[in-house]
């Protein structure tokens, strides 16, 4: 009975459909799509937002790949930190999710002690970790101290400042460990007795059982942390400023540097896109890998 | 129908109740001037300058003025995205404070209002020093908020414990720079008592530093050219980087940190403040902005002095302000220029000056005795300092802001490779040598404003 003309009732529920979701519409409009076209014209321009922007066609891609030295660092810095970052996440979120999943003592007080640090705005934590890192006063060089051991420079040496702001990023895992309990605790029962029941050990059931039926979690937190580590910012902005001589200087501070510090908006617009280009394509290269090792219920 | 007739209600009251809220932003008696008044520093200077700010009112009933105060950020990048933000948006305020590096470009753009005409009707040129008055060709568009320059503070207590004499006051005849290196390893020591140069000195473990300068673009130029090099010429073209004189500045300032271990090394980032660790007994003398001494002043019980900076060949000295500046897109320019002739006044904002936050544009604070009391006889200028700082300003260079790009200069390749040195991982000579080529390829060389 397939009418070409909608009825009076499927029109009105499609009227009143496109009503209620015209806020997300306008919202996505003018926050999400207007900005990214604004953003993409502008990276044609040479605009210091001072004077009339002038056009210069791709230009700025161009002189950003052949004369910004910074611009290559920027992005060697960004993906040594992401790729530092992402598996030490995600593993030691597992390993706390797996700790909160069990039947030891105090759990709640873990829970709490794991995902409190997610809750410190990261400017706050950032100025914190400053504190903590400092070569002559951090507790941290404190307490190496007093074991006799040699103070680190943390943030002050080229080496250790991109694996100071690792241990900054997996200090704040406490959404990763909530997520992969969820899924750790979404694991049906039967599943775990049939590995005992076959005579199967903890490293089994890990194996065979938890590690499939996790997979999608563990696909989505992979994805979802690597585009945060990608955009880092905020660390390097407060603690470090890029350096020591730019060894920490991410790709988005790059980006405010030029925007904001030398009036190179054109420049700034066009490396956002380069970086929108690049999550981009290492997202795609995640999800096509993925089918090979992601495991979905009700897949062979 | 009911639940149509509902949503129609929510929806109405929402747009009137914009309409409302819309209208309610209207002043509310027409001869009221408010201004807006964009200023940074330390806290401080925030409490010293809406002093001010409500002493203008208080002169001036018709007039309001809204502080817009952004706290200090020593390299100025915070305050001029805010700047830009404003600008782009047509929201920027009526008078205030201005990042030099960025005056250049802002006033070539036609954003400042032009003072020369106001200035001659108030008889306000010849009254203040030359040098304040900043102008873009041949037009004035700003004002230096105050004289300022590099100074050293030290610490009394730690001078006597290590047995160190009062240091000279006298610009001309301060120490040289290696009697000054001498005394700075004095006064270093480890938690086991050693000193630099001593067998078992621990360079790990020192509890108290000599010297500590401040480690920014302003701060390097008295040293530099105190050792007869130069950053950039006055032109902006010419590169005077990898001139051996300021390869030896910059090696003789990062050897403090590196090789004689008196003075810690900063990272990039924030770290204690030198002046916290000055008043705790951990540091014998600090290098910096002359406006720190604000702060100095209002610590309880600290007992600090001034000492004429050191000398590698010959004394130097930077004018190094923030400009104070009128935007063109005021809607009051004639209160606005009023409040800007406050500020400068010495009569009306005495405070901002006893108190050491700034020193004087107006000639007579200098030349007449009378005035020049006012604002150095007391507590908060230590002895000294009119032979140390204020004669110092008769050989002050004004610090080069009208070369194009300078911040691009500095922010791209400048301050990279100075860090590079002061972490000890390249020489001056290597450091200095690649960078001033980089500049002089980097097309950024425009000539000045």
């Amino acid at each position: 009975m397939a009418h070409s003309k909608l009825g009076f009732n499927e029109k009105r529920q499609t009227f009143w459909g496109w009503i209620l979701i015209s806020p997300l519409c306008l919202g996505l409009t003018l926050w999400v799509a207007f900005p990214m076209g604004l953003s993409f014209f502008t990276s044609l321009t040479k605009w210091d937002m001072l004077s009339k922007a002038q056009f210069v066609g791709f230009k700025n891609y161009i002189s950003i790949f052949t004369e910004d030295e910074l611009f290559l660092k920027s992005i060697r810095n960004t993906l040594y930190f992401t790729f530092l970052s992402v598996p030490l996440q995600m593993i030691t979120a597992l390993a706390g999710a797996l700790l909160l999943n069990s039947q030891v003592k105090g759990k709640r007080v873990f829970r709490t002690i794991f995902y409190l640090p997610s809750l410190i705005p990261l400017v706050v934590s950032s100025v914190m970790w400053l504190w903590l890192f400092n070569n002559q006063y951090g507790l941290i060089n404190y307490f190496l101290h007093s074991f006799g051991i040699n103070r680190i420079q943390w943030i002050d040496s080229k080496e250790m400042v991109i694996p100071s702001l690792t241990i900054m990023n997996v200090w704040n895992i406490g959404n990763v460990i909530i997520i992969f309990l969820a899924g750790l605790q979404g694991i049906p029962n039967d599943l775990m007795e049939a590995v005992d029941i076959d005579g199967g050990t903890y490293w089994h059931k890990f194996r065979y059982v938890m590690l499939p039926l996790l997979s999608p979690i563990i696909l989505y937190n992979m994805i979802v942390n690597m585009i945060k580590c990608l955009q880092l910012f905020v660390e390097p902005y407060i603690m470090t400023n890029g350096g020591p001589v730019n060894s920490s200087l991410s790709f988005v501070l790059h980006i405010y540097n030029n925007a904001f510090k030398y009036g190179k908006m054109g420049t700034a617009n066009a490396m956002a896109w380069v970086l929108f280009i690049l999550t981009m394509g290492i997202s795609l290269l995640i999800f096509k890998t993925s089918t090979l090792w992601t495991y979905y219920e009700g897949d062979k | 129908m009911k639940s149509k007739f509902f949503v129609f209600i929510c929806i109405f009251v929402l747009i009137s109740s914009g309409f409302c809220f819309a209208n309610g932003q209207k002043e509310t008696s027409a001869d009221q001037v408010t201004l807006k008044y964009i200023y940074w520093g330390s806290p401080a200077e925030d409490a010293a300058v809406k002093q001010a700010l409500s002493d203008f009112e208080a002169a001036n009933p018709t007039i309001k003025v809204e502080p817009m105060y952004l706290p200090g950020d020593l390299d100025g990048s915070t305050y001029n995205a805010k700047m830009k933000a404003l600008a782009v948006s047509n929201t920027l305020p009526d008078v205030g404070y201005f990042r030099p590096e960025e005056f250049g470009n802002y006033a070539e753009n036609d954003y400042f209002l032009k003072l020369d005409d106001l200035m001659a009707r108030d008889g306000m040129g010849e009254s203040y020093l030359s040098q304040t008055w900043l102008k873009i060709k041949g037009n004035t568009y700003g004002a230096y908020t105050a004289a300022e320059c590099q100074v050293m503070w030290y610490n009394k207590k730690v001078l006597e414990e290590a047995g160190i004499p009062i240091p000279p006051t006298d610009y001309k005849n301060a120490w040289t720079w290696d009697e000054f290196v001498s005394v700075l390893k004095k006064i270093t020591v480890d938690s086991k008592g050693k000193h630099p140069g001593d067998a078992t000195f621990n360079a790990k473990d020192i509890v108290r530093y000599g010297v500590s300068y401040d480690l920014w673009s302003a701060m390097y130029y008295p040293s530099v050219w105190s050792n007869g090099g130069d950053i950039i010429g006055a032109d902006g073209k010419t590169v005077y980087i990898d001139k051996p004189e300021t390869i030896e500045a910059f090696q003789n300032l990062a050897d403090l940190m590196n090789v004689h271990h008196v003075m810690p090394r900063m990272s990039g980032g924030t770290n204690i403040s030198p002046l916290t660790m000055l008043a705790n007994n951990q540091l014998g003398f600090y290098v910096t902005g002359q406006w720190t001494l604000l702060d100095l002043g209002g610590m309880k019980d600290f007992d600090y002095g001034v000492a004429a900076l050191p000398i590698m060949k010959k004394p130097a000295q930077i004018y190094v302000s923030g400009v104070n500046v009128v935007f063109k897109a005021t809607k009051h320019p004639e209160e606005a220029w009023a409040l800007q002739k406050w500020m400068m006044d010495p009569s009306k904002t005495l405070d901002l000056y006893t108190s050491g936050l700034w020193m004087p544009t107006k000639k007579s604070y200098y030349t007449d005795e009378k005035d020049l009391a006012k604002w150095l006889n007391n507590d908060v200028h230590p002895q000294g300092f009119k032979e140390a700082v204020v004669d110092s300003m008769a050989v002050a260079i004004n610090e080069p802001i009208k070369i194009r790009n300078i911040n691009q200069i500095w922010g791209d390749y400048l301050n990279a490779a100075v860090e590079s040195i002061w972490i000890g991982e390249k020489t001056a000579q290597v450091a200095l040598t690649e960078v001033a080529e980089k500049v002089r390829k980097s097309g950024l060389l425009q000539g000045s404003y």
